[in-house]
This record gives C-alpha cells, structure tokens and sequence, in this order.
C-alpha cells in the first residue's frame, strides 16, 4: 500500500485547503477513501455522528500536480484511511505561501499521513514544515460499510437561498431552538421554521427554483405528479445545519437539497471539480 | 519611588501581557538605574524578567528610601503585584498609544499602593491604584556565556515557527547541530502516537542573524510560557537571543536594546538517568515530586515532600564534563542523589561553576539563587557595575543564609 501525492499549484492548495477545511466542520473523524481518480472523504451514518452522513467527491487530477497510489491489492486498488480533518487543516492552514505540498503515507511508529509543505525562506534553502497526522487503515473486509449513499426517493427537490443570508438565519434561530424544520414544495418555495413554548419564528424564501431530475427508466418519483404547493418537511437538528453552512467558504455553483417528508433531508453542493453531499436525518 | 510617563505605552503593556504568562503575580521593583519586572512560576520551571532603563520612560524619577530597621542598606523597594490587577490597565496594548496621552506610574511605600494613572483623551483620567505585598526579592543567575550554543534571530522568525504548532502545544524540542536547525513537538517513549499529530520544522543555520552551536544538543522546553516573549519582542522589533546547552540547562531566550533588556529563562527536561535523580527546582507539574522545604516565608507554594522519582521532573544537570557527548548517566545520579540526601548542599565549587542547583533541599530554594550575569546590564549600566553589584548583594542576600550565599558570591555579579 503506497501513496505518494504532491500539490505546486498554489490555487489549487488553497482551493484544497478550503475543502479539508469544510470538512473538518462537518466531522470530527471521517473515511479517506483514494483510487487512481479520486479522492472520497466519507461519513457514514452510525450513531455516533447523530446520523448524519457526508460524501464528498474530488477528482484528484483537479488539485495533484503528482499522484501515486497502489491500493491493498491489484484488484482492489484502493486505500481506506480513517483520520482526523482537523488535523489535516491544520497541517494545511500555513501553506498559503508554500512552494509545494507534498503528502505521503508512512509508517514510522504508526500509520501516518505525512504532509511536508515547502516554504519559501530567506536563506537559499527552503523552510521544510512536516507534519504526521496519525490515520487508521481501514481493512477490505469494512469497506462495504462506505459505499456511496443513494439519492434518496424524494419528496421535494430545492435549489437552497443564497448561502450567505440562510446561514444567518439558522444561526440566530440556533439562539432560540435545538431544531429547525425545513419545508419547501414544488414551487420554489421553502420555509425555515423553529418553535418553541414563548416563540415561533419562520423565514419565508420564494422564486428559488427545482432542479429538474430525470426520472430513470421512466419510473416515477414521487416528486411528480406532486401538487406544487405542497410543502414537504422534515424537522432536523439545528446544529448539523449551522455546520454544514458555517463550513462553505465558498459559494457552491450549485447548492440543492432534496426532502424526504419526515425522515431525511439530503444536500448537494456541487463546486466545479468538487461535490459535497450531507445527509441529514429528521427527528421522529 | 516615582516613575512617570512612558515612551511607549504599547511595550510595557506587552511586556506586562508577556509576564502574565508565567504566573500570576510579578515582583515590581524599581532601582536606581531603571524598573524591572520579575515573574517566576509557581513551579519554578520559568523565570521572566523585564528591565526598562530609566531612558525608556519621559520622567523618572527614584528616591532611596532608608528604612532603618533592614540590616543592609536597601537600594530598591521590592513589592508583588498581583498580575490580575494590573493587566486590565494595559489591556488593549494596542490601542493604548491612541487612547492615551500619558501614563505615569508612583509607589506610595508607607501605604503599600502602586498607582497607575492613565491620562486619556478628551480629559478621561484613569487611575488605578493597586496593593502590593512586601517580599523577598527575586533574581536570578544565568551565566549566559558559558553556553556554548548562541542563537540570534528575530522575532518574526520565531513566530512564524511557532505557528505551525497548535496553541495547545505544552511543550515543544529545539534540536540543532552546526548543520541544521529543528523545531519539533515533544514526544516521550509512551507517548500515543496513533492519537498525537507531531509537527517538525526545519530550518537552515542561514535564517539566523547570529548561529554558534559548541554542542549538539536537543533541549525541550515549554511553548506556552515562551509565546509571551515572542509577541514582547515583536512590539519592540529586537532580535531575540536564545542561550542554550544540554538537556537539563535552562534555556534563556533575552532581548536587549539601549532602553530595555528582557530575559525569560526556561527549564528543559533532563534526559539524564531519571530515577536516580531527584526532582529539583523545575519540576515541571505540580502533581509529582516536589521539594522538601524548610519553612519558607516567601513566595514559593508549599508543597508536600515527597522522593518518587519522576520520569518528567524537569531539573538542571550537576556538572558534566565537556567532551562527553552524552550526560552520562552515573554521575548525574550521583550527584543529584547527594542532594537528596540530608541537609547538605552540594560541594561548592559545582555551585559556582554552573549554575546553582536548587535541589528539594537546599535553602537556596527559598530565593531561587540566579543572578543575572552583569553582561546583561552592560547596555545600561556598565559604568555602574559596583552599585549594581551591591543592589544584587542586597537582594540576595537574607538573615538566615548568609553563610550559604558567602560560598555563592564568587561568581561575578
């Protein structure tokens, strides 16, 4: 098992780094799924995530000026490691003038990502800063545990408001209530609402848009044939929202979520070269 | 005494902010030549001290006063300040300069106060006045010249280092040879390597305005006290030196310039045998071996005795003799393992060639014995090298050790 990758790009470092960064709002430890193409950072729902679940995707070719893996085995060329985002955007966060990035895996005393940064110093070497974030390799036999989550059979399907002014929203609801109900319908509008025995607060959005999804194999969702006004909702823990909002430092091209009414509500925020799906589920 | 008015108000503030970090009371002692500032921690493990000559302030202006009943003619009025008071005076160090107009600083001696008085824009007068306890008085002796490694670099440097690693980092290890420089997190052999993210930086001996390494060595020492230096310094745009040897030798990161001079003096974890070893003056946690003190009126916590060896007691290295790459082991124990014996101190001539050991058991504890070699003064005072000899002699000394400290005083003040 080999892995050996290096960024020069200083764009593509800080862009990466914003990425790490989003994640490590999301997830106190998360799965590091890399194959040839891509790299995957996977939560999976088990109880001790509250139930929310992401899956980010990346093509490595987008950020990697050299990318080098050799999976478990030939016919499994792939490498699952558990570790720590925080850890990693740390290691990340002093990079912003770096001449390189260089990340590696080892295993001095551990198995460890290694990522070295380059820095521009004033003698004619460089300043080298290496960091060795501890990982767990995940072995073949879990790996069906992080397979990627299926669109779920919604009810409604979103594009979001601007990320900006939602993001407020919820963070002064977050003052008043530990969850927060989304409903949205079919004609572009969606509600965020929270209650509580002295107050209740909504916040209305309109003209937002669906994306048109097309049905596969002629089936039909239940999306359609949905009258348009009806409003689909699920009540969901305020702080998984703030987190997922808080995290995006960029606006996403395109930003959508999907209700399931009264069991899931699933995001997708898609960035150029980079999707971020996060699932999160209502609270019965 | 009566000092007033500042040069720069933003310096002293951050050299107040920089002394909070090792404790929490701070001895403010004003002399002759300037005022100096001294913290030490409760563990003993770090030692700050901060020296504004009297050029550094617009007015200054200081008055012996004799008090008849000391037995030696006290030059200087030591107090304790608690930290906390004075902090808030000097919050936003920052904005100090652009809110206030004046400061002025006056010690009332009869009534025990400290004043502060900010004169502010717009005719705001803050006054802030402040109890002080009396004490002993603290110093300290580091002989900086003997240390055969002598970085010199700015400040700026430094923190750019000290960046990479989280501020939860307690204690980080400084490892050079002739040919390389590294910062690294501190590991131990239990530590969990599987939980720990260890950062390494590495830099080349070019970075550094002023690179002499006499010895191979690798000393850890403890960030957090350090970082207050570093943002000091940063305000005042000196270079920082760092004076350094083995592991076990204390390490002294200073700045000076022609209106202040800054010391902060770290322990280092000894690599020395440490069973054999009894923990001395640096232990570093309160929770593991401590001294086993006489009764003590000063400003050290009393602490339960107790002789467990401690695998992480921070402690300076009795003599070893140069040429040996390694500290052998042996001889660290024997001689530390003298120490804890009964009452006596060790012989000497170790104490007046290296640095005084303050073992469980020595008196010299009690005044936490380093005096400041007089090349640390030299900016200010040189020409007054025997008045300032005589103010050490007065601080150091106390009733009931004088004979102890006659074995002491051969080593230049």
């Amino acid at each position: 098992m080999r892995f050996r990758a290096k960024i020069v790009d200083l764009a593509c470092l800080n862009h990466f780094s914003r990425i790490i960064n989003t994640i490590a709002k999301l997830a106190k430890t998360c799965i590091l799924r890399l194959t040839v193409c891509k790299l995957y950072f996977i939560l999976s729902d088990k109880v001790a995530n509250g139930g929310a679940s992401m899956w980010c995707e990346l093509s490595q070719g987008n950020f990697f000026d050299e990318f080098q893996m050799e999976g478990v085995a030939a016919e499994h060329n792939e490498i699952y490691l558990e570790l720590v985002p925080e850890n990693l955007s740390r290691a990340l966060k002093t990079s912003q003038s770096a001449k390189a990035v260089k990340m590696k895996l080892t295993n001095k005393h551990c198995p460890c990502l290694r990522v070295a940064v380059e820095l521009p110093s004033l003698s004619s070497s460089s300043r080298i800063v290496t960091h060795d974030i501890p990982v767990g390799v995940i072995p073949r036999r879990m790996w069906n545990d992080f397979r990627e989550p299926s669109v779920p059979d919604f009810d409604v399907s979103i594009y979001l408001p601007v990320l900006k002014t939602m993001k407020s929203v919820v963070e002064r609801m977050k003052n008043l209530s530990n969850f927060i109900v989304i409903e949205a319908n079919l004609n572009g509008e969606m509600n965020l609402k929270i209650e509580t025995d002295l107050v209740s607060v909504t916040t209305h959005f309109k003209d937002l848009g669906n994306p048109p999804w097309a049905s596969e194999d002629g089936c039909q969702s239940s999306a359609q044939g949905r009258d348009l006004e009806s409003m689909a909702e699920a009540c969901i823990d305020i702080k998984k929202l703030q987190q997922l909002l808080a995290g995006q430092q960029v606006n996403p091209t395109k930003a959508l979520c999907n209700i399931v009414h009264k069991r899931i509500v699933h995001f997708i925020l898609l960035h150029e070269e980079v999707s971020l799906q996060y699932f999160i589920p209502a609270i019965a | 005494c009566i000092l007033q008015c500042f040069l720069s108000l933003a310096v002293f503030g951050k050299a107040i902010h920089a002394i909070a970090r090792i404790s929490d009371d701070f001895w403010f002692d004003p002399v002759e030549k300037g005022l100096a500032l001294r913290s030490v921690n409760s563990s003993r493990s770090a030692y700050a001290c901060v020296f504004f000559s009297s050029m550094f302030f617009q007015h200054y202006c200081w008055t012996a006063v004799s008090q008849p009943c000391q037995q030696e003619k006290q030059l200087s009025l030591p107090c304790k300040l608690v930290i906390k008071s004075v902090l808030p005076v000097f919050r936003c160090a920052n904005v100090l300069e652009r809110n206030v107009e004046k400061c002025s600083i006056s010690t009332n001696p009869s009534d025990h106060h400290v004043t502060f008085q900010l004169l502010c824009r717009h005719g705001v007068v803050k006054t802030y006045n402040l109890t002080f306890q009396e004490c002993d008085p603290l110093q300290a002796v580091f002989a900086k010249h003997m240390c055969p490694n002598i970085l010199r670099v700015h400040s700026r440097l430094l923190t750019d280092v000290m960046i990479h690693f989280p501020t939860s980092q307690e204690e980080i290890t400084l490892s050079v040879t002739p040919m390389k420089v590294c910062f690294k997190s501190y590991t131990e052999e239990d530590t969990d390597f599987s939980r720990t993210m260890l950062t390494e930086i590495q830099l080349s001996p070019e970075e550094f305005d002023y690179f002499q390494v006499g010895v191979d060595s690798e000393v850890t020492f403890c960030l957090k006290e350090l970082r207050g230096l570093l943002a000091f310094s940063e305000a005042t745009s000196v270079p920082v030196s760092i004076h350094f040897d083995r592991s076990g030798r204390p390490i002294a990161f200073s700045i000076e310039d022609l209106l202040l001079e800054a010391s902060f003096i770290l322990a280092t974890l000894c690599e020395a045998e440490k069973e054999a070893a009894s923990p001395g003056p640096w232990d570093s946690k309160a929770d593991t071996a401590t001294s086993k003190q006489p009764q003590q009126k000063g400003n050290t916590p009393s602490m339960d005795s107790a002789k467990p060896p401690n695998a992480s007691a921070k402690q300076e290295v009795k003599t070893i003799p140069r040429g040996t790459e390694r500290d052998v082991p042996g001889t660290a124990g024997a001689a530390t393992a003298k120490a804890a014996g009964g009452e006596a101190t060790e012989a000497p001539y170790e104490k007046v060639r290296e640095l005084p050991i303050l073992s469980q058991n020595s008196y010299l504890y009690k005044h936490c014995i380093f005096q400041f070699h007089s090349l640390f003064f030299g900016a200010v005072s040189y020409k007054e090298k025997e008045a300032i000899g005589d103010t050490f002699q007065s601080l150091v000394t106390a009733s009931d050790t004088e004979e102890e400290f006659g074995a002491l005083q051969s080593s230049p003040v």
